[in-house]
């Protein structure tokens, strides 16, 4: 492994550790087996939420079945979050390890976390004409989720923006950590301030204010589409860690060639 | 089913965007898969 | 140290002064970030003649009148956060979700004579879900009046059985 031999003479205690378990060959072995199932598992899982709270979950006693958009709308807003804190998860390796493997699954997060937050404030658009009259209102919750969409936006042009990969994916990791600063905003929003949107269902202080009986898709949802989101960066991952292996073979071939016809023409 | 032009549209936007991102990341693992064995036999992975 | 740590070090720093600056500047701004404000908060700083505001509450019960304005329908109602209420006039169709008991929030500007025109209403739900079964349950057996405030607390009715619900609530116990 010409990566392990790289890196060795550059590393920490803690930072050798990590390396030994993600470098990208590695990666690619032990992901091979596993993305098929994680695949599989997701679609699964999604699907029964989904269908379950489509079909067969009650619908709420005020809002009707407009509540059914609950279903994709805090799934795919969970994932938008926890997909930004993975994604200031590998900018922060890559600032204090220089990781390679967080730099590549830092780029591949940035699209599918923007799509789903697009899918989040969309449902949530969706779900406000009916509800509250409004598609849309610039109140704090609202306004934190769509400066995230804008972060995610603005790390995929600036990750790409570089002419030499590392200094695109140094650029994009500070913009990634300094954008940290807005979770907690977004998740504390309805609660620090008046806002339209309502408060938290689900708290870790006491029990959820949502029956059972639409608990248990929400669920499901959720679970399927933390899985497919990593499912989804797992693959694309993979993909990047090809294509880099072939930019690498198809460089080093031409500087060959190169080499062989300098040597002929002397 | 009150709504249902609103719902539809939620559940729809959320698969095509979802699966759209799956296909996407399914073909180009294939396209990086087919490439990678085309000009290096041994990297087999 | 190596240069591993330092950068861990200097990361970690720059992240408490970017946290705490970013928090200084919102709390700072918070009556900015605030979408609408309370009646009370109004009453208190009255906000200039024919200024648009946000004005946010609860439904007084009670309190709601309908009536029709040159054709159109029309409503007349408090809007309360427990501490003060603010009559509000609004010409329009009013939400679906609008109830006495429910949250609102309406755009408009505060007439001479204490009253609240309003050109926009939109009702703002609360984080409770429950089937309708659930909810004619407690209202029958009188744990809770939608109207008079937020419903008990989760645990007494979130994992209760829809049937049973329906039975209590048709034998009116």
């Amino acid at each position: 492994m010409n990566e392990n031999v790289l890196n060795a003479g550059r590393t920490g205690s803690a930072g050798a550790w990590l390396h030994r378990f993600a470098n990208p060959g590695r990666f690619l072995r032990l992901v091979r087996p596993a993305l098929p199932w994680l695949a599989v598992f997701s679609v699964v899982i999604t699907a029964t939420g989904l269908v379950w709270g489509f079909g067969f979950a009650p619908a709420d006693w005020q809002q009707g079945d407009a509540s059914r958009i609950m279903y994709v709308h805090v799934p795919s807003a969970w994932v938008a979050m926890a997909g930004y804190a993975a994604l200031a998860g590998c900018s922060f390796f890559s600032i204090v390890w220089r990781h390679p493997l967080a730099d590549l699954a830092a780029e591949e997060i940035g699209p599918v976390g923007a799509g789903f937050t697009f899918v989040c404030l969309v449902t949530g658009s969706l779900w406000g004409k009916p509800m509250w009259g409004a598609y849309w209102v610039w109140d704090a919750r609202l306004t934190s989720v769509l400066v995230l969409f804008f972060l995610y936006l603005g790390h995929i042009a600036l990750v790409r923006a570089f002419d030499s990969p590392e200094r695109g994916a140094r650029a994009g990791a500070i913009l990634a950590l300094v954008g940290v600063v807005n979770l907690p905003v977004i998740k504390f929003s309805v609660d620090w301030w008046n806002t339209l949107h309502q408060t938290a269902t689900i708290t870790l202080t006491g029990s959820p204010t949502m029956y059972v009986g639409m608990l248990w898709p929400l669920l499901f949802s959720a679970l399927g589409m933390s899985f497919g989101f990593a499912a989804i960066v797992v693959a694309r991952t993979r993909a990047g860690v090809m294509e880099r292996r072939i930019r690498g073979l198809l460089m080093a071939r031409a500087q060959q060639e190169a080499g062989g016809r300098l040597d002929m023409a002397a | 089913m009150t709504h249902l032009t609103y719902i539809m549209a939620a559940y729809g936007i959320a698969v095509v965007v979802a699966g759209g991102f799956a296909v996407d990341a399914w073909a180009r693992m294939g396209r990086a898969r087919r490439r990678l064995a085309a000009i290096d036999p041994r990297g087999r992975r | 140290m190596t240069r591993n740590r330092r950068r861990l070090i200097v990361l970690l720093a720059c992240g408490l002064g970017l946290g705490s600056a970013s928090g200084l500047s919102l709390w700072a701004l918070s009556s900015d970030v605030a979408f609408f404000s309370s009646p009370s908060q109004l009453l208190h700083e009255p906000p200039g003649p024919g200024r648009s505001v946000r004005l946010g509450g609860l439904v007084v019960a009670g309190s709601v009148r309908r009536t029709t304005e040159d054709g159109k329908p029309a409503a007349s109602f408090r809007v309360t956060d427990g501490a003060a209420a603010v009559t509000v006039n609004f010409i329009g169709i009013l939400p679906d979700l609008f109830r006495e008991g429910q949250g609102v929030v309406t755009l408009g500007s505060l007439a001479p004579d204490g009253t609240f025109r309003a050109q926009e209403v939109l009702a703002k739900h609360d984080e409770t879900y429950m089937p309708k079964e659930v909810a004619e349950a407690l209202k029958k057996s009188g744990h809770w009046n939608p109207e008079k405030g937020p419903p008990p607390p989760a645990s007494t009715w979130n994992t209760l059985s829809v049937p049973a619900a329906e039975a209590n609530a048709k034998s009116g116990g």
